[in-house]
């Protein structure tokens, strides 16, 4: 794998994020086996589906972690690497975390008449040969092909790894279900993906796997950053928007939203430490929806977003108020669900600080 | 306006009038920013016309009120700000004729976005129109990023940002822009902009962001705005946002800024901060509102106990832009009508910061300050405080030109030194009346030399108490003397005795802390002083007895060269007087070359002039200015010392003959670098052969040399 050289990007930020993951790694804790055994952690719950509203089933597995965060410091706002083992996880360690989580959860789903979205989740690239072999992936598509109540699989994967030979591989398992690659695309702005999260991603290469994917139809969930460093509320509310809006254009067909949250070990939580950086505010993501999104377009296009850590100082959130934060996370909820940009009009009273906001939004 | 310069040049050639300059010299230029006038530090008035075809213009310094959903729901905000002349737009939704020609047409318009500059040239491109049209200038912004992990980053970023903007700029040739200024906590970093500016005649306002926040830079900041002076056209209006509330604008007008934006005020507001001037207090503490705007006087007053509401946010964003709207004329009533550096200083006591930026700014700066500073005021009173007055640029100026242009009389026989009295001139005090009762009974007195002592002037020689800002500035007379004020006196004292013959006896009418002056200056020189013995005060009839007996003991104790003559001999005050204020103003020894006993004066009725004039050939040489302390020499006068080598007050005119009474910019071809505001200047012909019109500086000559365009000088008198 080589790295692309691209010219544009700022050279310090790389620098600033690997000093900082290299205090952050030095007290890095081993895994034991029974750990390296079990996936990170899984769960079930209520998620939109591509025509319905289903359920997810999530599996997060625990791996060599991100190459990108392991060898070139990674992106500015992700903390995954702190999940890794970086001693390596053998395969059959991978396979058994995997088993484990879908054995616990394989009756429930087996016995319930919603349709399910499995979700791989590595922290990593799903397609890393390194994070996750040939082997483990065949054995994956094998148990998954067999449950007739998935009928979505995600996964996701760096666009470095993305070929015509994984995805053949794929498809021949899968062929019965809508599967998708997940992407951090972050922005469309290549100099913000690349200079303030530290991507290492052209927007042109992520239009090559999005064209190769389609071709093969396979589907492409693009992951925005809602808020990435260095940006402010206005700023983010415009990034997001034009993202969103380029996207449409390309026919992308899930985009989904990761209000920046702070996670250990990331620059941006040291610069939310110097109260240099304000997770984003809910109203600031409600405006982007409104602002880019019109009702016929979700015929085209799956919105999603379920922000980590949401209402809380270090998610996305509004003033300190529970209610506030709830009613927020309420309609988020609601309009994800029912892919309806009227739930984002749904509140009846507007707590005091949407004033401060509306003020505040042209600061930092 | 250049392009029309150079066509209407053109034309002239073709139909071959050598009238050109004078013509040029008529048309009133039309310019984004015109300097009306200097004041003291960086100060200045000016005025900006935003649009060609608009009619009205707005004056500087002006604060920027930010336009928001109040203006089109709340009436106590429309009618207290409706008739602002400045506002700046942040909402794209407020970009429309209705507004901008119509309902608000009266004011100008700043507009900017505070997200992506990519989504402000969406803006840009899709309301062109609107900017084209309307009292509306377009402010590039400069948001992200909101901040830099180090320097090489700020770099870098600063960089792709000026890159992105020039395109900006050259898609947009015909609209002006305002250009935001970002430099993070790297003030060398304002560099690479200097270029972009340079090349882009359509930047017409300079908006620096946070300049100010941290005020313990003072260096950093000072070399900042010396750098914009002295490398960046003068023309340009200074503009400050960001974290600013009402206690900055003195300091910022003093710093030289135009515009100041007030949408800070609505930030300190959401966090429930009032404004008192002084400082910003929690309205939670607040139990007296000391202000009785429409918010304070009504609903504020009655929502101080409740808890934080919108409502409250409101009246308080009212109170708050209102009190930094209101302090803003205050400051800009005392920059047009008073001793502005004087309000300055006052005002920086509330913050420490101030003062020690203004000290700085005094003491290390005062080169480069000279060259914008107003260095003589008219009818004023020159409050000074203490310490932070000491090194004001206009009390410097006066300094340095004494050591400079003060030459001793050829027949001095004998020094005096003088305390200073409350009342100005001196020689209108009830103790200076004394003092020269003594003086004036002796045969000799015009070959005694007076010199008076104070703070924190230093010294004034008698002959120049009549002039700025020796006949004007107020001080408390305790003779409770610092050791700043006694170092500055006695290097003075010094720098002018020396320039006497060392033989000349010094008597010391003085008391208190003005004799540690003399105990210092003694050490350091070889004259003789000798001490009247004070007995109670000054004035005591003892003391002046005392005076007397030594003066008549020492006054002929040295004896003059012989040559002086009757001709080259000066015996009345006033003459003496003329001919020391004439080498003050333009050059030590021109004084000789225009006064001599043939000179007459005479007051006019209202006393507010005298005319100076030969009384053999009734041609005047000029009048001296009661107010302003200063002669305007005539045409006739100026003929007389204008030619000499060491003459530097002047400027030369790109043609034989000039009208008018006002000298622009286009019209000057070469000039001397010695010019500042309100210096009295000579204008010659382009052959430098002949004095075509005087006039006073309104600008100094750095701004000539960092200008193309703006008034230079007001002509009082040009030749028919
Ligand atoms: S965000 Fe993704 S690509 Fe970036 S470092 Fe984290 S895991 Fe790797
Ligand atoms: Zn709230
Ligand atoms: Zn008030």
């Amino acid at each position: 794998m080589k790295l692309r050289n691209n010219s544009s990007r700022n050279g310090h930020l790389s620098e600033e994020i690997d000093h900082l993951r290299k205090y952050s790694l030095n007290r890095n804790r081993k895994f034991t086996i029974e750990q390296l055994n079990k996936p990170v952690s899984f769960w079930i719950k209520k998620e939109r589906l591509l025509n319905e509203i289903g359920k997810e089933f999530t599996i997060i597995l625990r791996t060599k972690g991100c190459y990108w965060a392991l060898e070139h410091a990674g992106c500015s706002m992700c903390g995954y690497i702190e999940d890794a083992n970086i001693d390596n996880v053998n395969s059959q360690q991978v396979i058994n975390q995997f088993n484990y989580a879908l054995d616990k959860k394989l009756e429930e789903i087996n016995s319930d008449k919603c349709s399910y979205v499995l979700k791989i989740f590595n922290s990593g690239s799903f397609f890393d040969d390194n994070e996750i072999s040939e082997d483990i992936r065949c054995h994956i598509y094998k148990r998954i092909s067999i449950i007739p109540n998935i009928k979505e699989v995600t996964i996701e994967t760096r666009v470095e790894f993305i070929n015509k030979n994984v995805l053949k591989e794929m498809q021949k398992y899968l062929e019965n279900k809508y599967v998708e690659l997940g992407i951090g695309l972050e922005s469309v702005d290549d100099y913000i993906r690349n200079n303030y999260i530290n991507k290492n991603l052209l927007f042109d290469d992520f239009i090559r796997v999005t064209k190769l994917s389609h071709e093969m139809g396979i589907g492409i969930k693009a992951y925005l950053l809602f808020k990435p460093p260095f940006l402010n509320e206005q700023g983010a509310i415009d990034d997001c928007v034009h993202s969103i809006k380029t996207l449409l254009n390309f026919n992308i067909d899930t985009i989904s939203i990761n209000p920046c949250n702070i996670q250990k070990g990331s620059l941006v939580e040291y610069l939310w430490n110097q109260k240099r950086y304000r997770p984003p505010w809910f109203y600031s993501l409600f405006e982007s929806f409104k602002e880019a999104l019109k009702q016929e377009d979700f015929e085209r296009v799956r919105i999603l977003c379920d922000p980590s850590g949401s209402g809380s100082k270090r998610g996305i959130h509004n003033c300190s108020s529970k209610e506030c934060n709830g009613n927020m996370k309420e309609i988020l909820q609601n309009f994800i669900l029912n892919q309806d940009l009227r739930e984002l009009d749904s509140l009846d009273s507007e707590c005091i600080c949407k004033k401060k906001y509306d003020i505040q939004k042209y600061q930092n | 306006m250049i392009t029309t310069i150079s066509i209407l040049k053109k034309f002239i050639d073709f139909v071959n009038i050598n009238l050109t300059a004078e013509i040029i010299n008529c048309i009133i230029m039309i310019h984004f920013f015109e300097l009306i006038k200097n004041g003291i530090g960086l100060s200045r008035i000016g005025k900006i016309k935003i649009h060609k075809s608009s009619k009205k213009s707005i004056y500087t310094p002006n604060i920027i009120i930010p336009f928001k959903q109040f203006f089109s729901n709340n009436a106590e905000f429309i009618d207290s700000f409706g008739c602002h002349d400045i506002f700046i737009i942040s909402e794209e939704k407020y970009l429309k004729e209705e507004i901008l020609n119509k309902r608000f047409g009266e004011s100008f318009f700043l507009y900017t976005h505070y997200g992506t500059l990519q989504k402000f040239q969406e803006i840009l491109e899709e309301k062109k129109e609107i900017f084209h049209n309307s009292n509306i200038i377009p402010i590039i912004p400069f948001n992200i990023p909101t901040i830099s992990i180090n320097k090489k980053f700020s770099e870098n970023e600063i960089k792709n940002h000026l890159k992105n903007i020039e395109i900006i700029l050259k898609d947009n040739p015909n609209i002006n822009f305002g250009l935001s200024i970002k430099i993070y906590k790297d003030f060398d970093l304002f560099n690479l902009y200097i270029s972009l500016i340079e090349n882009n005649i359509n930047i017409k306002i300079l908006n620096f962001i946070d300049l100010f926040k941290n005020l313990t830079y003072y260096r950093r900041i000072i070399d900042l705005i010396k750098d914009i002076k002295e490398n960046l056209d003068n023309n340009l209006v200074l503009m400050a946002s960001g974290t600013i509330i009402s206690n900055y604008l003195p300091i910022l007008v003093y710093f030289g800024f135009d515009l100041v934006d007030s949408s800070y005020s609505l930030l300190i507001s959401s966090n429930n901060l009032y404004e008192s001037i002084e400082t910003l207090l929690p309205i939670s503490k607040i139990k007296f509102l000391p202000c009785s705007c429409l918010s304070c006087e009504g609903k504020l007053s009655k929502l101080l106990g409740e808890k934080h509401s919108t409502e409250k946010i409101d009246l308080l964003c009212y109170h708050n832009l209102l009190t930094i709207k209101n302090y803003m004329n205050k400051t800009v009533q005392y920059l047009h009508t008073e001793d502005f550096r004087n309000f300055v200083e006052k005002s920086s006591l509330n913050n420490p910061n101030f003062i020690s930026l203004l000290r700085i700014f005094d003491k290390a700066y005062y080169n480069f300050t000279k060259n914008y500073s107003q260095l003589n005021q008219k009818n004023k009173i020159i409050n000074c405080l203490g310490p932070s007055s000491y090194y004001r640029p206009d009390f410097n100026y006066f300094r340095n030109k004494i050591n400079e242009n003060f030459e001793p009389e050829s027949w001095t026989k004998l020094i005096v030194l003088f305390p200073c009295s409350a009342k100005k001139p001196y020689s209108l005090s009830k103790s200076h009346k004394k003092f020269l009762k003594i003086l004036r009974k002796i045969p000799e007195f015009p070959a005694i030399q007076e010199i008076i002592l104070t703070s924190p002037l230093g010294l004034i020689p008698r002959q120049l108490e009549d002039i700025y800002p020796a006949h004007s500035y107020d001080i408390p007379v305790t003779g409770d003397w610092d050791n700043e004020e006694i170092k500055i006196s006695s290097k003075m004292l010094i720098r002018v005795l020396n320039k006497f013959n060392k033989d000349i006896p010094i008597i010391c009418h003085l008391n208190g802390r003005y004799l540690d002056i003399v105990n210092q200056t003694e050490k350091e020189i070889e004259h003789k002083f000798f001490y009247t013995d004070m007995k109670e005060h000054p004035t005591s009839n003892d003391s002046l007895d005392h005076l007397n007996i030594l003066i008549q003991k020492h006054i002929s104790s040295y004896l003059p060269d012989a040559s002086i003559t009757k001709e080259n001999y000066l015996s009345n005050t006033w003459l003496r007087k003329f001919k020391k204020i004439i080498d003050f103003q333009f050059g030590s020894g021109l004084g000789t070359l225009l006064i001599n006993n043939e000179i007459k004066y005479r007051k006019n009725k209202l006393h507010t002039k005298i005319e100076i004039f030969n009384s053999n050939t009734k041609s005047i040489i000029g009048n001296f200015e009661i107010s302003s302390g200063k002669i305007q020499l005539a045409i006739k006068g100026a003929e007389k010392i204008a030619f000499e080598k060491d003459f530097l007050k002047y400027i030369v005119f790109d043609g034989s003959n000039i009208s008018g009474n006002t000298l622009f910019r286009p019209g000057i071809i070469d000039f001397s670098s010695d010019l500042y505001t309100n210096d009295n200047v000579c204008i010659f012909d382009k052959e430098k052969k002949n004095v075509i019109g005087m006039g006073n500086m309104i600008v100094s000559s750095e701004f000539i040399k960092n200008t193309t365009s703006g008034r230079v000088v007001k002509l009082y008198e040009i030749k028919k």
